[in-house]
């Protein structure tokens, strides 16, 4: 709980790429500054034109993990690894906005000559048949171990009540890079993967599933509860949302 | 300052300490009088066998890592599947009776690292029977063990639930459909509701369709009615995503492809599921009664129909006659059709064995006959296997009032 001690607010932005240069315009667009403090290679900022806000640079799925264990009071990162690294998201933290950028979709994806399976309910029948004649269950490569178990045993984001197919005859193998590349190498069946255009999906013979979008992610400005609030941290919880319009 | 304790939901106390031991020499000495070997399987276990074996709940909470040596290793987080190695290991070529013990730690994670009834680690009592002469004895007689172990530790308030997966399958043998639609929902059986759904497609098949492009429509409607071989269908395959460029890649073979395909074709001719046999599955898996009156539940819920499971239902009445023998009066144990434990190894007659303070989220015990999982690992055919396992922790909990 070390950053958390004082009436400053610490809000957690990722550190480099695309995602960190959206937040910077995020903030300019309101007037305020995203500023390295230190050397240039810091990790610690501020936001010029709102005093009292202590900015931490961080990688996107460490942010999560901070907004997670209150260790950061807001955090600005994409939905996908919020949804994925904290399993009971809406008891640790709250989004406060969709911001419009690092639109991306975590789908399910299958290769493309698997002609017999277009829905999950198809995967699910293909995985009872390869499991009686490989004797193990298909492989699915991914980073996003909550999220593919979740949709794969039926949760649906975004909160369709109706009943929905379910798979279960499948194992996660843990992919930390180029997870397109898997099924291709014979290290997975199929994959769970974010994909902005399809384009490497398709460079790799690879097809989302009809019914297999798990989730449409973009960046969220999110709370954590578990955080410590004080009506100073709280006030300027307000002043940060309230520049972004 | 990080929190150094240990995870909540540990019993630290040195008089837990002693009391959980002096439980464990009094169940091992149960199993040992009874003629169990005890055995010590090793705790790290390969991970591929178990993520393979056990049900998805378990799978996700399956402490998982890889070595140095680049090995996919886990900590064991149910003691069966490593008997049944052991099983495997010496007896696999002759398949002769064995009877195990074992009294040792499992992991399961558990969130926020766990409770008192639901620690990420504790200790499993159980007893395995490979390959009994008789069946149906064995399955009493592990009952009646893990009931006389938990009563001798000094527990007088306990209740039984059962269930009876061989009574599923009978049931699903004897209704006239495809095999596959067999598998799919005896493969459905753990999760109710992708069961129930499962059963709703059956009564309209016709809409498994898929728009498949001539002429590879009519290669697999040929091999389907039997005009060609499957082998020619393959080829047809083969050709079809040669021309739509598709690339052939990974473990999934076009073998797998043309059978499905197949499977599909015959799905759209197949007359749909009987109404009412769908109707009868999804009143069995309802169906909640005291165990004495389960067989003439069944029996009135297949009146009408052609339907005979009489072997199966007297299995269960000779499994209760049994039971009674050994001195455990099952009568009036709750019986439900959809009970099968959250372990999709179980082929049988299954139970838990429940504490009024912990209720039915916490059994003290389960257990249950697993026909397939000696085969699954690697034997060349099946092996009748039952067996049960005491949670001693809870157990102790339970014996304790709830102290830790």
């Amino acid at each position: 709980m070390s950053d958390v001690t004082t009436d400053k607010l610490v809000l957690a932005v990722p550190s480099k790429g695309r995602l960190m240069e959206e937040t910077a315009q995020l903030f300019a667009r309101g007037g305020l500054k995203l500023a390295r403090t230190g050397n240039d290679r810091g990790y610690r900022g501020e936001l010029q034109g709102l005093p009292g806000v202590e900015v931490a640079f961080v990688s996107a799925s460490e942010i999560a993990d901070l907004l997670r264990k209150g260790e950061v009071h807001l955090g600005v990162t994409g939905e996908d690894l919020l949804r994925d690294l904290i399993p009971e998201a809406e008891t640790d933290v709250e989004f406060l906005k969709a911001l419009g950028f690092g639109h991306a979709d975590v789908v399910v994806a299958v290769p493309d000559f698997w002609i017999d399976v277009s829905t999950m309910s198809d995967l699910e029948e293909a995985a009872l048949l390869y499991r009686r004649r490989h004797g193990t269950r298909m492989r699915v490569a991914t980073k996003y171990r909550t999220l593919t178990r979740m949709f794969f045993s039926g949760h649906r984001y975004g909160g369709e009540a109706r009943s929905v197919d379910t798979v279960s005859m499948y194992r996660i193998v843990e992919s930390l890079g180029a997870t397109e590349g898997a099924p291709g190498a014979g290290l997975a069946e199929l994959i769970v993967d974010i994909t902005s255009t399809g384009s490497t999906l398709k460079a790799n013979s690879l097809r989302v599933l009809d019914d297999g979008i798990i989730l449409k992610s973009e960046a969220n400005l999110v709370m954590s509860r578990r955080a410590a609030w004080t009506d100073e941290t709280l006030a300027l919880k307000d002043a940060v949302l309230g520049s972004l319009g | 300052m990080e929190q150094l304790a240990d995870a909540p939901g540990t019993p630290m106390s040195s008089r837990w300490i002693e009391a959980h031991g002096r439980q464990s020499t009094i169940i091992t000495a149960i199993f040992a009088r009874a003629g169990f070997e005890p055995i010590a399987p090793p705790v790290i276990q390969p991970a591929d066998l178990f993520l393979d074996l056990i049900g998805e709940d378990l799978r996700a909470r399956t402490y998982v890592f890889t070595d140095p040596d680049g090995a996919e290793l886990c900590l064991r987080p149910d003691l069966t599947i490593p008997a049944t190695r052991l099983y495997l290991d010496r007896f696999g070529e002759t398949g002769r009776p064995a009877r195990f013990s074992y009294n040792g730690v499992v992991f399961r994670y558990q969130r926020g690292g766990g409770t008192l009834a639901r620690p990420r680690e504790f200790s499993q009592a159980g007893i395995e029977s490979f390959a009994p002469d008789n069946p149906a004895q064995a399955e009493a007689e592990i009952l009646a063990l893990s009931a006389e172990s938990i009563r001798a530790a000094g527990l007088r308030a306990f209740t039984f639930r059962v269930g009876d997966l061989g009574i599923f399958n009978a049931l699903l043998d004897a209704i006239d459909m495809p095999e596959r639609w067999r598998a799919q929902l005896s493969h459905h059986f753990w999760q109710h509701a992708a069961f129930r759904r499962q059963l709703q497609k059956l009564m309209k098949p016709e809409e498994f369709g898929r728009a498949l492009a001539e002429p590879l429509f009519q290669a697999i409607e040929a091999a389907r009615r039997g005009t060609i071989r499957h082998g020619d269908a393959v080829v047809a395959l083969e050709q079809h995503l040669e021309r739509q460029g598709l690339v052939v890649a990974g473990t999934r073979t076009l073998d797998e492809i043309a059978w499905q395909l197949e499977g599909l074709a015959a799905d759209l001719k197949s007359p749909p599921l009987d109404p009412r046999a769908a109707l009868l599955l999804d009143a069995y898996i309802k169906l909640a009664t005291p165990a004495r009156a389960a067989p003439d539940a069944i029996r009135a819920l297949l009146k009408g129909t052609t339907i005979d499971i009489e072997p199966a239902l007297a299995r269960f009445e000779e499994r209760l006659r049994l039971c009674a023998q050994e001195g455990i009066d099952m009568a009036d144990a709750p019986f439900s059709g959809g009970f099968g434990r959250q372990f999709e190894y179980y082929t049988g007659f299954v139970f838990e064995i429940l504490s009024p303070l912990l209720g039915e989220e916490e059994p003290l015990a389960g257990g249950g006959r697993y026909d397939r999982l000696v085969e699954a690992i690697g034997a060349p055919s099946p092996v009748t296997a039952v067996g049960s396992a005491i949670h001693t922790d809870r157990l102790l909990l339970a014996v304790r009032g709830g102290r830790p």
